[in-house]
């Protein structure tokens, strides 16, 4: 039920429109009463007196377009905070404008050369909108650069919200029309993420992204067989909560170069939690929607799948601050693992299962689901661990990670040399004889200590318990003819680092070497 | 890793050139098993070797036992870090070294 309020309300007129109004609502008593206050000028205390009066019958009013000056009003007198009063919103026509971005919830318009307007697809949407403003105010002031919206706009019967955005451009089309440029986007895109990644965000500002990725895993249970979903629930349970920014849609249509400025916009899913919840939103915008369809990238992100294959893994790898592809498989079967959770659940929340493309593509990500989920042993990760299967060939591998970790380190050459000695030895050591005859896998990490300056390198296996530094050192004074080949390498080591420590803890054998810098 | 090898009547001289580790070792090892033979002197130049593991000291041990008994066995031109891996070995003693 609308009624409009014209002209002036006040104290010589204010009993005439109550009555007004009592007669045109004619005794109903509607779910809601809406007053329209487009052609309200002024209202006095004796009309708010009045709207007062109808608040005690009509529990719920809600006030709409009223204009600035009525609106500050009742902004003043605390109505705004009684009942819902909705400003007036400036029209706005996206007619013969140019599209420049369209996320999930809305499509972005240039509406002028300094301006654009984000559309939002729901005609409900002023409640997201104030939401994302809010979310966007919070990320300006923890120092993320994003737009800033400064006005809400009518465009039709939807709402929009303009943004000062001068000459932007979205990083998903420099990628499409300026190929050469792809290095120089991955290098601001992974700037940008760190900083995201690398923000603390107060309690209780954003919401938890692993409560919904917990929720994507309850919903899973029904769809996996019951160890794979027992296990991918615990997996996500065993993430530890984490209050760190992560932005939630951090694909390249919301990267946008602004002059000289990278920002990043759609901010409705900003969230705190571990950085692989984010890594997986991205494997989906990047690769996982277009698994089954390669096409489909062309269509979301306006570039092909081998542009968009190559981002990723350059992405990744900067991101990982590693060239090892182990260590990026890795990571990336990690955020594998919650991308194709969230792609099924949501494919299966459209009706998948009811088209044949649908089911084969859920048919592809719960494979490789499965498959991830039995070779994973955790989703969380560090860039200063290696795993990888302890084997000679690997050591290339290892001994390149090693190096990587201690690039931006004052370590003189020999030192390296020494260092890298040492991975060699104990790495093949492992490889030799912690699994024969079987295989088995080895955690290297690598951790420098600042005061006084030194790396400790922390070898881990769960092959035989082997305990190096129980050997006797080999005899150096032996000649060549009595002289045995064993022991040669742990000996080496010993000598050239500075500290070795053993433990067996957890059915695992942990040995560290430290050396001072 | 590179091996220049060069035969004078029973006088091998080997270059290594690289680094003589796990991966690499194993090259060296054919290359010896399949030159040494009526082989009285082998020498083996260093200058160009920039790295040495244990798998690497089991070679030239093997090789230097083996020319023991056949001829001599020198190696020349040997950079510090590898002539320190020899010491704290006690390689330098087990080696001739020039």
């Amino acid at each position: 039920m609308i009624i409009e309020l014209k002209g002036r309300i006040d104290s010589n007129n204010a009993e005439q429109v109550e009555n007004g109004i009592r007669q045109q609502l004619g005794g109903e008593k509607p779910d809601e009463l809406v007053l329209d206050m487009e052609q309200l000028e002024y209202i006095s205390s004796a009309g708010l007196r009045v709207i007062l009066r109808l608040k005690k019958e009509y529990r719920n009013i809600r006030m709409i377009n009223a204009n600035s000056e009525i609106y500050e009003i009742l902004e003043m007198t605390g109505f705004t905070e009684m009942m819902t009063v909705e400003k007036a919103y400036r029209v706005v026509s996206v007619e013969g404008c140019e599209e420049i971005g369209r996320g999930a919830n809305g499509t972005i318009y240039r509406i002028d050369q300094d301006n654009v307007v984000k559309v939002y697809n729901d005609a409900d949407a002023l409640e997201d909108i104030q939401h994302e403003r809010e979310v966007a105010k919070l990320a300006l002031i923890l120092d993320i650069p994003t737009a800033i919206s400064y006005d809400v706009v009518k465009v039709g019967d939807k709402y929009g919200s303009v943004f000062e955005l001068l000459n932007a451009s979205a990083f998903s089309k420099i990628l499409a029309t300026e190929p050469e440029k792809l290095d120089w986007c991955v290098g601001e895109y992974v700037k940008m993420l760190k900083k995201i990644h690398g923000t603390k965000v107060p309690a209780g500002k954003l919401p938890d992204i692993k409560d919904t990725v917990l929720s994507w895993a309850g919903f899973m249970q029904a769809y996996l067989p019951k160890e794979a979903g027992e296990k991918l629930l615990e997996l996500v349970e065993a993430v530890p909560r984490d209050d760190h920014m992560i932005h939630g849609d951090y694909h390249t249509k919301n990267i946008m170069l602004a002059g000289d400025d990278v920002l990043i916009i759609d901010m409705d899913t900003l969230a705190v939690g571990n950085p692989v919840f984010e890594l997986a939103s991205m494997y989906n915008a990047f690769l996982g929607y277009s698994e089954y369809d390669p096409s489909l990238i062309m269509s979301f992100q306006g570039f092909d799948h081998d542009t968009a294959l190559e981002f990723w893994k350059k992405s990744l790898s900067a991101y990982l601050e590693t060239k090892c592809e182990t260590k990026i498989r890795e990571v990336e079967d990690k955020a594998r693992i919650v991308g194709y959770t969230r792609m099924i659940r949501r494919s299966i929340r459209r009706k998948g299962l009811e088209t044949e493309k649908g089911r084969a593509e859920i048919e592809l990500w719960k494979s490789e689901l499965l498959e991830l989920l039995e070779k994973t042993d955790t989703l969380t990760f560090s860039l200063n661990e290696l795993d990888i299967e302890a084997s000679p060939e690997n050591l290339p591998e290892v001994q390149a990670f090693v190096e990587e970790r201690l690039a931006g380190v004052d370590c003189p050459e020999k030192t390296l040399m020494q260092i890298g000695l040492a991975v060699e030895e104990i790495f093949v050591n492992i490889a030799s004889y912690a699994y024969a005859p079987e295989k088995g896998k080895a955690v290297v990490r690598v951790e420098v200590n600042g005061d006084p300056l030194s790396v400790s390198i922390t070898f881990v296996d769960h092959g035989i318990p082997y305990d190096p530094l129980a050997k006797d050192d080999p005899d150096v004074t032996l000649s060549a003819e009595e002289r045995g080949i064993g022991g040669l390498g742990i000996f080496m080591t010993k000598k050239i680092m500075d500290d070795i420590a053993y433990e067996y803890i957890g059915g695992k054998n942990i040995l560290t070497l430290k050396k001072n810098l | 890793m590179k091996i220049n090898k060069t035969l004078n009547g029973s006088t091998l001289d080997i270059a290594l050139e690289g680094r003589l580790d796990t991966t690499t070792a194993p090259e060296l090892e054919e290359v010896l098993k399949d030159s040494l033979e009526g082989v009285t002197e082998l020498n083996l130049d260093f200058e160009k070797l920039e790295y040495i593991s244990s798998a690497g000291l089991r070679v030239l041990l093997s090789a230097q036992k083996l020319m023991s008994k056949q001829g001599s066995m020198k190696i020349t031109h040997v950079a510090d870090v590898i002539m320190e891996i020899f010491e704290v070995t006690g390689f330098n003693e087990i080696l001739t070294i020039e």
